[in-house]
């Protein structure tokens, strides 16, 4: 039998289910393995682990990659192995951290009915607010599913994207959604423009050079967007015989040259950053946790 | 079958593709080298010099005004998912903890993704464990909150203000809700020290916080507290980075106001296409997209070569097996 790649096998094929019992067993036996080991050989495993992964992605960005690929394709050589190799395996890693991630969401869910359990059941200050989270949480799994259920697994399933047919459950989900949990969601986004306020105040009270800086490009920058400033700005002698000056030039010269320059400074710097931290982890240089 | 040609493999390093590994490889040599360097004086009882940041200064200070009022310690690493930034602020907040932890100061951890959470809880345990008063860790002190943005924000909030917090720090990936958490924080009279890798909520912070890292100083943090010789190694090594990216941006910029000429009158006769040069049938002027600096940034590759490429295929899967 000859094989495409590692990562894909025939249906029904030897092969493909000691694959299976292997990618079953070898996780298995590594979170046995963790649990139980010292912590530096805890370390070494997590270290070897991370090292192996990132290394597919490091590769993935410095391989050469298989070019005009078709199905099925054979690999040539060495190089075109690797290349094949690790084409195929990246979304396989891709998958594997979208499933440590689902586990770890559960976590998550049982952190936060644990700690609003908790408060319920002692009667904590504020606990009905930990009622509501509760409640809701609750209501809207069952609906969610419920609502799920009706448009996969029944025959009435496809006609539900009509809301001229929604039941009591297409509703209940509706509602809870899009209803309340949306609406909710605009009345918290929508504070942004009163805290931007309150913070712009702090903010541009004339305190240093800094501040009154600060103060005069934004009032330019609001000027702009009063018409009746603009055109009396344009109107006036010394800008109508240098276009450059007129507020809108003025407004879009300021973040496209002035600012942008600056932020690119600190792009390359965050940048940078990032792959100097990236780097320590693959290599397990850095000591999470003991580090700081 | 089978024609492979060996110009074909590789594709991707034609005309300048090869430029952006390049420049990722030398950074990545600059950081190890510099590991090293520091490991190296480290050993001989040397140390490498980092400059004052006044935002990690103020650390103790926070933590000193929470332990005096008594009043709890807000942390929060951004909203996005486990990364390279989420370790870095968990790294800040674990020397936050390890100062909290001695004076017992209430903290709180507050998570908008489950991987983080775990990896927080841990961390946090780690510290405690590390520092001998495991028995003062409180399991709740790290918190799941939501991985909805708004309703993270919302939740937060409600926390804030239900346990008045005395000083609060927010690092890592922040979006539109940067200036609420911020905001609220403020109402309550916290201390608050900040730092996003997202340059558009810096300004935000700025407005709105005692004391912002900005850019590059976040990843500077752990190296400032600690002063590990690795850390301290890869901040030199980010340095002689910043410095090649400054001279390549004078370089390029000069290269490129030369390549168009004094007003871009310069004029050419020949043109870059599909990684081939190619003659025009009349002189024109430069564009900007003719310049040396366009073509290192801009890599072309040459569709013709591609499809030359024909190698053997297996049979498919389906029809093998009879399906």
């Amino acid at each position: 039998m000859i094989l495409a790649s590692f990562w894909v096998n025939q249906s029904g094929s030897i092969w493909l289910f000691v694959k299976l019992i292997l990618a079953f067993i070898v996780p298995l036996a590594i979170f046995y393995g963790i649990k139980d080991a010292s912590p530096g050989v805890r370390r070494a495993i997590i270290g070897a682990t991370f090292f192996l992964t990132g290394l597919v992605y490091v590769l993935y960005l410095i391989w050469p990659k298989p070019i005009h690929r078709q199905p099925n394709e054979i690999p040539q050589n060495f190089s075109e192995s690797v290349g094949f190799f690790v084409s195929d395996t990246v979304p396989v890693a891709a998958d594997v951290a979208n499933i440590v991630a689902t586990f770890l969401l559960g976590l998550g869910v049982f952190s936060v009915i644990k700690i609003h359990s908790e408060k319920l059941a002692r009667r904590h200050r504020d606990w009905p607010f930990s009622l509501v989270l509760i409640g809701s949480m609750l209501l809207m799994v069952i609906f969610g599913y419920w609502n799920y259920y009706l448009k996969n697994y029944t025959p009435a399933g496809p006609s539900l994207g009509n809301p001229a047919n929604w039941t009591f459950p297409s509703f209940a989900e509706d509602f809870l959604f899009n209803g309340l949990y949306q609406q909710m969601e605009a009345a918290m986004f929508s504070l942004i423009a009163f805290f931007i306020l309150s913070a712009a105040y702090r903010a541009f009270r004339i305190r240093s050079i800094e501040a009154t800086v600060l103060l005069g490009t934004a009032l330019l920058l609001v000027l702009r967007t009063m018409t009746v400033v603009s055109q009396l700005w344009a109107d006036a002698p010394f800008v109508r015989d240098h276009p450059n000056m007129q507020l809108e030039s003025i407004a879009k010269w300021l973040p496209n040259t002035f600012q942008s320059s600056s932020i690119r400074g600190v792009d390359f710097g965050v940048g940078i950053g990032l792959l100097a931290m990236a780097l320590r982890l693959w290599l397990s240089l850095e000591k999470q946790g003991q580090g700081a | 079958m089978n024609i492979l040609i060996a110009a074909d493999w590789g594709n991707q390093y034609t005309d300048t593709g090869w430029f952006g590994i390049f420049v990722t490889l030398t950074v990545c040599t600059f950081i190890l080298v510099n590991i090293f360097r520091s490991n190296q004086r480290t050993a001989k009882g040397g140390q490498l010099y980092v400059r004052r940041i006044q935002g990690l200064n103020a650390i103790d200070e926070a933590v000193g005004r929470a332990t005096e009022m008594g009043r709890p310690i807000l942390m929060i690493p951004g909203i996005s998912s486990l990364g390279p930034v989420v370790v870095q602020a968990l790294n800040i907040f674990s020397y936050i903890t390890r100062i909290a932890g001695k004076f017992a100061t209430p903290i709180l951890l507050c998570c908008a993704d489950a991987a983080t959470y775990t990896v927080a809880q841990e961390t946090i345990r780690d510290v405690y464990q590390t520092e001998g008063i495991g028995d003062k860790f409180d399991q709740d002190s790290v918190r799941f909150i939501s991985d909805r943005q708004f309703a993270f924000a919302a939740g937060v909030s409600g926390l804030i203000l239900r346990d008045q917090v005395a000083a609060a720090f927010f690092m890592g990936d922040f979006y539109a809700e940067s200036l609420i958490f911020a905001e609220t924080a403020n109402s309550v009279g916290a201390i608050q020290i900040a730092s996003s890798t997202q340059t558009t909520q810096t300004p935000f912070f700025i407005a709105s916080c005692d004391y912002v890292l900005i850019g590059d100083e976040f990843y500077a943090a752990s190296a400032y507290l600690t002063r590990q010789p690795v850390l301290t190694g890869s901040l030199v090594g980010q340095d002689w980075s910043k410095i090649m990216v400054a001279l390549l941006v004078i370089c390029g910029a000069l290269w490129t106001s030369f390549d168009l000429g004094i007003f871009h009158r310069n004029k050419t006769s020949i043109v870059k296409k599909d990684s081939q040069w190619q003659i025009l049938p009349a002189p024109r002027r430069v564009k900007d997209s003719d310049t040396f600096m366009s073509h290192l940034f801009n890599p072309q590759s040459d569709p013709a070569l591609q499809n030359t490429i024909h190698r053997e295929t297996l049979p498919s899967l389906t029809t093998e097996s009879g399906q």
